[in-house]
């Protein structure tokens, strides 16, 4: 059971982990609110690699994992990831507001 | 093992998530799936059509299981839901600190008032 230390990490080798074995890959994750962890398993029944945490802010990181799993899951392997840009795009619009004279 | 749709399924998600705030585990499993058995996917393969794959959600609290399965179309939305409600429920993990903010000392009520010179 190997438990990894980067977040980085842990997400490229899963991914890797999932693109070599699609079918037999999956991802767990458990959450306990009364301790406060959160642990994320990644498995293709022959190799497992874990993840644990109490952070919040892996939390928001583990979001990202999710839609990362989901794209990958729905659409086949093969489906372009690209950290979900999707996202990404909405937020790239700079509100260029014009700056207000107020006279 | 429950098989709803996608939307009755985050309903009762959460209300596992809110069951389990003071004891208990909540599991959430994904996996890819055509839901075909085997026999079915080599007929549809040889038939040389494509499978559909899926995404199977799983969730349990130790003692009920529900599941549900999301397909290409409707990832986008379950996504989105399902984010959100993690984020309403994931309250208990600690906040990063980076400094040490140490909050102010200055909560200890004002206690040298308490000595009153007495004057005749």
């Amino acid at each position: 059971m190997v438990y990894i230390t980067s977040w980085d990490e842990f997400v490229e080798r899963s991914a890797q982990l999932f693109r070599a074995d699609p079918d037999s890959t999956r991802y767990v994750m458990k959450y306990r609110h009364c301790d406060g962890k959160l642990v994320l398993k990644v498995t293709d029944n022959k190799e497992c690699l874990k993840f644990k945490t109490d952070q919040a802010q892996d939390a928001k990181k583990m979001e990202k994992l999710n839609n990362i799993f989901f794209t990958l899951m729905s659409r086949g392997p093969d489906a372009d990831v690209s950290e979900v840009a999707g996202k990404e795009q909405t937020e790239a619009q700079p509100g260029k507001k014009g700056r207000g004279r107020k006279q | 093992m429950v098989l709803l749709q996608p939307d009755p399924f985050l309903n009762e998600l959460t209300s596992m998530f809110e069951h389990s705030t003071e004891k208990g585990t909540v599991w959430v499993t994904l996996k890819r799936s055509s839901l075909k058995s085997k026999v079915q996917r080599n007929k549809m393969a040889a038939a040389g059509e494509p499978l559909e794959y899926r995404c199977l959600i799983r969730a349990t609290n130790g003692k009920k299981t529900i599941s549900t399965s999301v397909g290409p179309k409707d990832h986008q939305r379950f996504q989105a839901s399902y984010a959100t409600i993690l984020k309403a429920h994931m309250t208990s993990l600690k906040k990063r600190e980076r400094k040490d903010k140490k909050k102010v000392p200055g909560a200890d009520k004002k206690e040298g008032g308490s000595k009153k010179p007495k004057r005749a």
